[in-house]
């Protein structure tokens, strides 16, 4: 299973939750596969889809889930502490973890080496952390969207890949207004 | 303590409720009357990238955020500032302790403080120079205007008007 087919799979499960999705082909293949406002996809600052989601997890009662790449986390390791002290209970970071920086030519990661980043997670402080195969992430994603007491860091490992894909025609306003109007925020459009 | 509360309270004043800070011991009070305010957000983060992520996202849910940091967070941060907030128009206030200025006793902060200005201005970035306590009343109004203009702003305090705090 690559990224697309997951992000697909992904489609039964992702209700109304809030999704932060990180830069390049993740959110373009996602925007491809099922656009919805409540997807906020993040056309640049690589590492901080999942810092964002946190911000907005802090802010709001809904679910946020951020889907993040193993390069991207690789980047801002440190947010993983700031998580693991303090994520609340609607917070769940799923890391689509290919071992590869998929955008930019499948340069391999670390993740590819020596790194754990389900090890990097626990030794950060982060709860319920789960590492499992692209297969498996539809039932973890559903176990964490159901409990409300607990946050969660699902790491889900698929092979390297990417589908022919265009860059999002929407600009970053029109996305973060369509977004904030999903949570109520914006009455105008 | 005088000067950090009055700080404080016009930050919050102006709007702001969620507070992040990289430490610097010029913040110290700060940190310590937020860490005790029950009416807002407040943690301490790693560092000040991820911090102006965790801004946006708090932005997109509703709130007015402000990160504290020393100056040198802003060559941190600097594609997050340009590539998130200011490419999706959020509001953030930057709370800058400004290391390197007179009085600092560490020489190595003055590499940092001669191009702290430049980099906020080359990112258009509107700035708030307190150098004396009265400078602190415009705060509060200043903190506003990021939500008006729908855009980061920094507030820069001198290590003079914060060191004797």
């Amino acid at each position: 299973m690559n990224r697309f087919e997951l992000l697909n799979l992904l489609q039964n499960t992702i209700q109304d939750e809030l999704v932060i999705c990180n830069i390049g082909l993740p959110s373009q293949e996602l925007y491809k596969i099922n656009d919805r406002p409540n997807y906020f996809y993040m056309l640049g600052s690589m590492g901080l889809a999942s810092s964002i989601g946190l911000g907005l997890s802090l802010a709001v009662d809904k679910k946020i889930i951020s889907i993040d790449g193993d390069g991207s986390v690789l980047m801002n390791m440190n947010t993983l502490a700031t998580i693991g002290n303090r994520a609340p209970a609607n917070y769940t970071l799923l890391i689509i973890d290919n071992g590869s920086y998929g955008s930019t030519g499948d340069q391999k990661t670390f993740t590819n080496e020596r790194t754990s980043l389900k090890d990097v997670a626990i030794g950060s402080g982060c709860q319920n952390v789960i590492e499992c195969s692209g297969e498996e992430t539809n039932e973890n994603l559903q176990k964490a969207l159901v409990d409300t007491n607990n946050s969660y860091v699902i790491i889900s490992k698929i092979k390297s890949g990417n589908v022919p894909i265009k860059p999002i025609p929407l600009n970053a306003v029109t996305i973060r207004d369509r977004f904030r109007k999903e949570i109520g925020l914006v009455n105008y459009l | 303590m005088k000067i950090s509360q009055k700080i404080i309270n016009n930050l919050k004043s102006g709007g702001a409720d969620f507070f992040l800070s990289v430490p610097c011991k010029l913040l110290a009070n700060m940190i310590t009357i937020l860490e005790n305010d029950k009416d807002i957000y407040y943690s301490a983060i790693p560092r000040e990238e991820e911090g102006m992520g965790i801004c946006a996202g708090a932005y997109l849910g509703n709130k007015l955020p402000c990160i504290m940091m020393q100056n040198t967070g802003i060559g941190n941060s600097v594609n997050s500032i340009v590539s998130l907030l200011q490419l999706y128009q959020m509001p953030v206030v930057f709370l800058i302790s400004y290391r390197g200025t007179p009085g600092e006793p560490v020489g190595a902060q003055g590499g940092m403080a001669s191009v702290t200005e430049d980099i906020l201005n080359t990112l258009r970035i509107p700035m708030l120079q307190c150098n004396t306590e009265k400078d602190l009343d415009k705060i509060s109004t200043f903190t506003n205007h990021a939500k008006v203009i729908e855009s980061p702003v920094a507030i820069l305090c001198n290590f003079n008007l914060m060191k004797d705090d």
